[in-house]
């Protein structure tokens, strides 16, 4: 169960986030995540937090759910940090230690390139965690039905997409119970030489395509049983449907963006 | 009778490579019929089901669905069967391949958004189906965080909210525990109530008895059809077929056997009535007949403990995206002496899973201490010497299965242990001869049949030669001959001195083990001899998690309130029967390894 990490699966709560049309929802989580690489100056960086910490708010979803959803990737821009203190050399020299030394200008690199992008993976993870994965393949159909016009799958995309996130679990645990068994046939991934290593992963993959084709095959067998036809003649239980509140969002998101710009040229 | 609902005439399908899934098949099932298809692996079993609910035409023969001729001389009648497609609905084995989205009310919802229902309807068939499979409570969740029961039960309710003329499910218990399976059944007495098509294929001959009508096919053939009375008369065809009768049957026969004379059903109550006539003319024993043996005290083994854990204790870190409510075990203590065979029993959940991963050493211990043979599983260096002395065989270990031939995959576990060749090849022929597959070192694993690949990778681990051998479910999904013949492979194991490990699902099975553990929510419920562990005093601890006794216990139980005396508590069907006739010399009641004869 070792892969099994959470990739910001829906959490039911009664939230404004929750009500909004996924299709704004989307719009605006997509301008604000674009927005982040607009952050330059500490101002703007705190202006940023303040709206994502807001939105988390408004969210209504318990806090804990939100971090442990976030913290793969938070993981990764710390690491990513370092290298910033480390090899970024402009403004002054805070600290010398033989070949490394920090300076303001790695500091403030460090600190604003990461701080900047949790606020744009806060954008995104309170999507995934607040839309379901139909309203999703809905709101990417509706988002690509100009594909459909020029003969592209837009609704079969977004099925596949949906389809994905509701697997990743499933194969997760699958190759986490292969990984087992070969190990305790005394198939070690950790030790030898490289050619070692990479010989001694195939007994996973291998088993873990076979398994994952056994799904495939009883998804479609599942998929013809519940006449799924692709997306022509469906209906929906929720049809998505625009309200005065998914124009306000979109305004308000027009509003941050423009302030925040308006910050930076202070 | 009206006109059939669904009908097959002659109907015949051949796979590519030649071998007939169904043979001449001749089959028709009237409006609200209760239908229970029975047969071994590979019988054909789920391509009929699928022939039935419209998914997959035959070569030969007239299909007519739901008043449709869908197939005939004519060919695919492909407009005809995407009408009758849209009022027939299929749930099948794995509820993790039927369920497409991750919220339990939107699945649910699928099926009748493909037919188009309008919105307004769809709602009040979610909030109607939900109730129906008693899921009201989880219309929100996350499918992925359900028992395998409750989603199977999720699947149920996608299929009924597109209001289908004819439920068919292709063995939906065969992934469950006793009380998943349980479930199910209950749904399905409803459904039939309810007046709705149920067309039930099941390994388990239990479940056959609720059924208006039984169907038998073996080799692709309709072997056998008629009352579930019917069919289970024939014993010892079932028997050829590798299928079995219910216990009550073969309850009834081992009396009979021994010369008692009630007659031959397998209707609980009529057996227990004729039980009480014959009681009452003096034809049964009176007075104590348990020749239950006084439990076995737990002698020192002279051989020393394979497994010794003190106050193990684990939980899944936050890797874990499934809060974990309680630790996985809490506090377990025992000791599993060399070369016994061992059960663990509890229901989905109740930490069986991660108490094998602890003892393949393939995770340590948060707290307390676990001695496999000799070595500390928490010493990283001295854990890899484990690996080729324990052999783990996971749930579905088909799974494992990655070579091109049979030999080579069998050969991966001794290969890894740097055995010199000629060992190698003589502990895989040896393997292979004991699981019964000489002759198909050649082949790919993956064109074996199911009940063939998991006999495969078993041979993986018994090629590794291992001192304790520790089994994840090893039967499920499996039909009773497989069962059987996993049982008698595994008691021949254990006899040579191995020492074996299983967690098992099935009471009966635990019975004939000769130690019994008991987990409850990551704790040790009970620990000891089958005896210690099933007996009326700890019926209600069982229950209250979720467990039950063997068959024969539950019945020595009924008997006993229905006023006979002295039966004891047996735990064997042989054991139940000599103490109701005890001086009658044994004869022989099923032919086969004695394990079979539960």
């Amino acid at each position: 169960m070792a892969f099994r990490i959470s990739l910001g699966s829906y959490v039911p709560a009664d939230s404004v986030l929750h009500r909004l049309d996924p299709r704004s929802k989307i719009v605006c989580g997509l301008a604000i995540m674009v927005s982040v690489f607009f952050i330059r100056t500490p101002l703007q960086l705190a202006f940023g937090w303040a709206i994502a910490l807001g939105l988390v708010l408004l969210s209504h979803l318990p806090a804990g759910k939100v971090l442990s959803s976030i913290k793969p990737i938070v993981m990764v821009l710390l690491a990513l940090s370092v290298f910033n203190l480390l090899l970024v050399d402009t403004g002054s020299t805070l600290v010398a230690l033989g070949p490394l030394h920090i300076t303001t200008g790695g500091l403030w690199a460090a600190v604003n390139y990461s701080l900047r992008l949790v606020v744009a993976v806060i954008a995104a993870t309170l999507i995934l965690l607040t839309t379901t994965p139909t309203q999703l393949t809905d709101a990417f159909d509706s988002l690509m039905s100009p594909l459909t016009h020029i003969g592209l799958p837009g609704h079969e995309i977004a099925m596949v997409f949906s389809l994905m996130l509701r697997f990743i679990p499933t194969i997760a645990d699958e190759a986490s119970a292969i990984l087992d068994a070969q190990t305790a046939r005394g198939g070690a991934l950790a030790e030898g030489s490289l050619v070692d290593r990479v010989r001694s992963v195939i007994p996973i993959v291998i088993a873990l395509l076979a398994s994952s084709l056994r799904h495939a095959n009883g998804l479609s067998r599942a998929l013809d049983a519940r006449c799924y036809e692709g997306g022509a003649a469906r209906s929906h239980w929720h049809p998505l449907e625009f309200h005065a509140r998914d124009g306000l969002s979109v305004a308000v998101t027009c509003v941050y963006v423009v302030a925040l710009l308006v910050l930076g040229s202070l | 009778m009206d006109r059939p609902l669904l009908s097959l005439d002659h109907v015949t399908l051949r796979y590519e490579h030649g071998t007939c899934a169904l043979d001449d098949v001749s089959l028709s099932i009237a409006a609200g019929e209760r239908i229970c298809v029975l047969g071994p692996n590979g019988s054909g079993k789920s391509t009929l089901a699928s022939i039935l609910c419209g998914l997959l035409a035959p070569d030969e023969g007239t299909v007519e669905l739901l008043g449709e001729r869908v197939f005939g001389e004519q060919g695919i009648d492909f407009g005809a069967y995407r009408r009758v497609r849209r009022r027939l609905g299929l749930v099948f084995q794995n509820p993790d391949d039927q369920i497409v989205t991750s919220v339990v009310e939107e699945d649910i919802a699928f099926g009748p958004e493909n037919l188009g229902v309008p919105s307004t309807e769809i709602g009040a068939r979610v909030a109607r189906e939900l109730h129906r499979v008693a899921l009201d409570r989880y219309a929100k969740a996350d499918p992925s965080n359900l028992s395998g029961g409750q989603k199977q039960r999720v699947a149920i309710a996608g299929a009924l909210a597109m209001e289908p003329d004819v439920l068919v499910l292709d063995e939906p218990g065969a992934l469950l525990d006793v009380r998943g399976r349980r479930g199910i059944m209950h749904v399905m007495d409803q459904l039939h109530g309810a007046g709705t098509t149920v067309v039930h294929v099941t390994h388990f001959m239990e479940e056959a008895l609720a059924a208006d009508r039984v169907v038998v096919l073996a080799k692709g053939r309709l072997v056998l059809q008629g009352s579930p009375r019917e069919v289970f008369f024939h014993g010892d065809e079932l028997a050829q077929l590798g299928l079995e009768e219910p216990f009550t049957a073969r309850f009834a026969e081992a009396l009979r056997a021994r010369r008692v004379g009630v007659p031959w059903t397998c209707d609980e109550r009529e057996l227990l009535t004729s039980l009480r006539l014959a009681n009452d003319a003096g034809l049964l024993a009176s007075g104590d007949n348990s020749k239950r043996p006084a439990a076995p005290a737990p002698a020192h083994n002279p051989q020393g403990a394979a497994i010794e854990a003190v106050g193990l204790s684990y939980s899944y870190g936050d890797t874990d995206a499934r809060e974990a409510r309680h630790p996985a075990l809490d506090d377990v203590t025992f000791t599993i002496p060399r070369g016994t065979y061992a059960t663990i029993v509890g229901q989905t959940g109740s930490g069986k899973s991660t108490l094998l991963r602890l003892l393949c050493a393939l995770e340590t211990p948060d707290a307390g201490r676990l001695i496999v043979e000799g070595i500390d599983t928490s010493d990283r260096r001295q854990r890899r010497r484990l690996h080729g002395r324990i052999g783990y065989v996971m749930q579905h270990p088909e799974r494992q299965l990655f070579a091109e031939t049979v030999l080579e995959d069998v050969a991966y576990g001794p290969t890894n242990m740097r055995l010199p060749a000629d060992e190698i090849a003589r502990r895989c022929a040896d393997a292979l001869a004991r699981v019964g597959l000489t002759g198909r070192e050649q082949f790919s694993p993956f064109h074996l049949s199911g009940g063939q690949q998991r006999l495969c990778a078993l041979a993986g681990i018994l090629a590794m030669e291992p001192d304790v051998l520790v089994l994840d479910e090893p039967m499920a999904g499996l039909d009773p001959h497989g069962r059987s013949q996993l049982r008698a492979i595994l008691a021949g194991i254990n006899a040579q001195g191995t020492t074996v490990i299983q967690v098992t699902h099935s009471m009966n099975d635990a019975a004939i083990s000769k130690q019994v553990i008991v987990l409850n929510e990551g704790q040790l419920l009970m620990q000891g001899t089958p005896e210690e562990v099933f007996s009326a005093k700890t019926f209600d601890a069982l229950h209250a998690s979720g467990l039950g006794l063997p068959d024969a216990l539950t019945w020595a139980l009924r008997l006993k309130e229905e006023g006979f005396a002295g039966l004891g508590e047996p735990l064997t069907l042989d054991a139940l029967a000599d103490a109701l006739v005890p001086h009658t010399p044994k004869p022989v009641i099923t032919e086969g390894v004695n394990v079979n004869g539960l």
